[in-house]
């Protein structure tokens, strides 16, 4: 009974004071960092891997790991109450979340991102321990032709993700693909639109364009509109939710553990593409989607449910396989060379008190942040309180310096502001922002995935066709072209 | 990929945590009786800085990071040492930083053959001759996998499909072309006698140059050789051949046979070491050898080569600079081969 002595000496490590303490370090600094924007979990921690030298390493990870959906837990916060997503899996939230804080209903926003991050993180834990070594073989499924039939799925969801003109969508979606091109070509090395100048070699940074588009282009209209008054300014609102808002939450938060966790485990996927595609069916599947981008309570608990539960899946490609899916699980790997744990195939065999006291600790640790976040939210809620010269300053202060931490370049300031200014032009010509988003994210690993496919079937474009998953992906994503447009036309010829 | 330049931010803030302990601590050590001898002997009165130019967690900051904790430990350095992750460009930011400290010996940063790689891609506009040269570390190597239940059973079976039938084998690695996991392997399939340029090779990122040979997608996967160490022990994969002269010493690690025991008269060593800004005094330098020198013979430093299978390669700051020209040549050669020409734009 290995599995079973693995849990008792999981629980044993969990439940001790140490490991109890450390996970409520970790969450408690992962909320901090994550809603802080621009600061994100990698660079926490990064910062922590020094403090773990001497740590047990079941205690060091179990701090860590809290890091990590911690601050994908606490990352809603920003986005929801000033617009300035606080990490990129977040971006999503900020759809619905900041409108339904401008209808003054901040603290209702704040409660429906806490109960769905904790719905996602709790569910996809239980996925997690029951599933993790089973998993390891769906998560090695996916080639280039499956990525690539996966964020192609993901694109066509653009016309869904404006409420307005679908041509002005196209567009935006298509700035979104040029952003993407630029830097080095990962299959050629060679550089395109760089212009000699190296900070633009590895691309622009998501968060600058998240943060630009979203926060500055936000501060610009607060800017220009600044004589007109805002009649629920610092209007908090009940954090009570209806019956209703319950059973409005119960679908997404029950479909997007699920999907969010599947997408977690699949390598460079995770919680930002979860948290996209979670709010993209669920505004396929939603009776009214005109509601959302205006406040939904769905749009609020799709993406934040994803996120979270993307978190988790994570681990299975990390602690199954020694794979890390993410930059974050990427940094983690580190740490565990340096704990001396390395991640392999016989992590789960060889350290079961190391995989069952992790997965164990988050139990604890997503019941520790509902805890914390919960009775918080009137207080952190009070941001909004604050007079607006000075909310302004603050977020466009911690917009910079959200953006300095990532690359230290003052290159990337200048971007922020012009993507700020692009934002508010945007906004002002009703272009939505979403779809500049969303193709940005999908657009760099869709182009990759097809070329890598590409070289691998020496050009034959069968490639997609003749696998199962990724024709019935591209089948998927017809269907979802198509069917608005026939849909359309029946409409129109009634 | 994009996330990855996070890792930044974390380096600053343990800087200034691994600095103020060290300007806490052993401040009271023999030689410091300020001022004087600067032209005979160098010893910085600040702390050092060692910059990884790239993120927490890889290559250069793994070395960077043991070095530092192996330089205060074994009491070699009593300044203080920060590690800095200035990531970006492949290591084109890092560097430009260094190059930017002209008159600064407390700077230096770890390299490895992407230093000679990147610029001879067109990707930076610093090469190892616009930095001081100071030490050579250790030399890790490269290692080839394929799954374990692959119809190759070492390198010569590989190379001769490869002859015949290039097109039908994907090399994935995680670097761009042009770069370590891509050169090593064309250095070593020359050497067999395949054509460098036919050989199809694919860069794979976030984890997914492994996943993608797993599953089949790709071949062979080019990586280096703690890389494989856990797979080979779950037998997932094997190891074809590695890259080092000679079998290296551990659990693992030993059954993996060399290339030129199989008859490849080829090696590729990855090679890691320290090179401070342009233009650094023979004083300087000489400290910095000596101290390395130091670090190297360390017990500390013994163990750590074990635990990462690294093996002791020390060179002085001549050695270490002649090394990095023939290097170079060798590298630009093999470019030409594989038919990536970049450079000089």
């Amino acid at each position: 009974m290995g599995t079973f002595d693995g849990i008792l000496s999981g629980l044993s490590v969990a439940f001790s004071v140490q490991g109890m303490l450390f996970v409520l370090i970790g969450v408690f600094a992962g909320t901090f960092i994550g809603m802080m924007p621009g600061l994100g979990p990698i660079s926490a921690i990064a910062i922590m891997i020094p403090l773990t030298y001497n740590m047990e390493p079941t205690v060091a990870l179990v701090l860590m790991a809290g890091v990590y959906y911690g601050a994908v837990f606490g990352g809603s916060t920003s986005s929801i109450l000033l617009n300035a997503p606080g990490i990129s899996g977040t971006v999503a939230t900020a759809f619905d979340g900041y409108p339904m804080a401008q209808n003054g209903q901040a603290g209702k926003a704040l409660a429906i991102a806490a109960i769905s991050s904790f719905a996602g993180g709790t569910v996809s834990v239980v996925l997690l321990m029951l599933f993790a070594p089973l998993l390891a073989s769906v998560a090695i499924v996916f080639g280039p032709p499956e990525y690539f039939a996966l964020m192609l799925l993901g694109l066509t969801a653009i016309a869904s993700l404006s409420d307005g003109s679908t041509i002005k969508a196209l567009i935006s979606a298509v700035l979104g693909l040029m952003f993407v091109t630029i830097g080095m070509d990962s299959q050629t090395g060679t550089t395109r639109f760089t212009f000699n100048n190296s900070n633009l070699l590895e691309g622009i940074d998501f968060l600058v364009i998240a943060l630009g588009l979203f926060a500055i282009a936000e501060i610009c209209n607060l800017i220009v509109n600044r004589k007109k008054t805002i009649k629920n300014q610092g209007n908090i609102g009940s954090l009570k939710l209806s019956k209703q808002d319950f059973k409005e939450m119960s679908g997404p938060m029950s479909r997007q553990s699920f999907l969010g966790f599947i997408l977690g485990v699949l390598p460079g996927a995770g919680a930002t593409i979860a948290s996209f595609i979670g709010y993209i069916t669920e505004k396929k599947i939603a009776k009214r989607p005109e509601e959302f981008g205006k406040g939904a309570v769905k749009g609020i608990a799709a993406p934040e449910t994803a996120n979270n539960a993307a978190t988790s899946g994570a681990f299975v490609p990390l602690l199954s396989l020694g794979i890390p899916g993410s930059g974050t699980t990427a940094v983690l790997l580190g740490a565990l060379l340096v704990l001396n744990v390395p991640p392999g195939p016989l992590l789960i065999e060889e350290q079961p008190d190391l995989f069952w006291g992790v997965i164990i600790s988050m139990y604890i640790g997503n019941v520790f942040l509902l805890i914390l976040n919960l009775p918080l939210i009137p207080y952190i809620a009070k941001v909004l309180l604050i007079p607006r010269p000075m909310l302004i300053s603050l977020v466009i202060m911690f917009s910079m310096i959200g953006v300095y931490s990532i690359s230290f370049s003052t290159f990337d300031l200048y971007l922020l502001l012009a993507f700020g200014v692009i934002g508010y032009l945007m906004k002002l010509y009703n272009f939505p922002a979403a779809p500049l988003i969303l193709a940005f994210i999908l657009g760099g690993m869709m182009e990759e995935s097809f070329r890598q496919a590409m070289t691998i079937a020496n050009d034959d474009l069968t490639v997609f066709f003749t696998r199962p998953i990724a024709l019935s992906m591209l089948i998927v994503a017809l269907l979802s072209f198509l069917v608005p447009i026939i849909r359309q036309k029946k409409t129109t010829s009634v | 990929m994009k996330h990855s330049k996070y890792w930044i931010g974390a380096g600053v803030l343990s800087l200034s945590v691994l600095s103020a302990c060290g300007s806490g601590g052993g401040d009271s050590s023999s030689g410091g009786d300020g001022g004087g001898g600067e032209e005979e002997n160098y010893e910085p009165d600040s702390s050092l800085e060692i910059v990884a130019p790239a993120g927490a967690g890889g290559g250069w900051d793994t070395v960077a990071r043991s070095a530092a904790e192996g330089l205060e430990e074994e009491g070699i350095v009593d300044q203080g040492i920060g590690v800095v992750n200035r990531e970006g460009g492949g290591g084109a930011n890092g560097w430009s930083y260094i190059h930017n400290q002209e008159g600064n010996p407390e700077y230096s940063f770890v390299a490895s053959p992407p230093l000679l790689l990147v610029p001879l891609n067109g990707q930076s506009e610093y090469s190892y001759e616009d930095f001081t040269p100071l030490s050579n570390m250790i030399a890790d190597y490269g290692a080839f996998a394929v799954t374990e239940d692959s119809e190759w059973d070492d390198l010569n079976d590989l190379f001769d499909d490869m002859k015949e039938n290039p097109d039908d084998i994907t090399v994935v690695g995680e670097s761009s072309p042009g770069s370590m996991d891509h050169m090593q392997f064309a250095k070593i399939a020359a050497g067999a006698g395949v054509d460098p340029s036919s050989i199809k090779y694919v860069s794979a990122q976030d984890g997914s140059a492994l996943t993608n040979l797993l599953n089949g997608q790709a071949d062979v996967y080019s990586t280096g050789i703690t890389e494989t160490v856990e797979q080979v022990r779950a037998g997932d994969v094997k190891v074809l051949g590695i890259t080092a002269e000679e079998r290296l010493e551990g659990d693992t690690v030993s059954e993996f046979p060399t290339a030129t025991e199989q008859g490849i008269e080829e090696t590729f060593v990855n090679w890691r070491g320290f090179l401070g800004p342009p233009n650094m005094s023979d004083a300087e330098i000489a400290y910095y050898e000596e101290t390395f020198k130091e670090l190297s013979e360390s017990d500390y430093w013994q163990e750590t080569r074990q635990s990462y299978a690294w093996e002791e390669n020390y060179m002085d700051s001549e050695e270490f600079e002649e090394f990095l020209a023939e290097e170079e040549e060798s590298m630009q050669d093999l470019l030409d081969e594989v038919g990536i020409d970049r450079g000089g734009e």
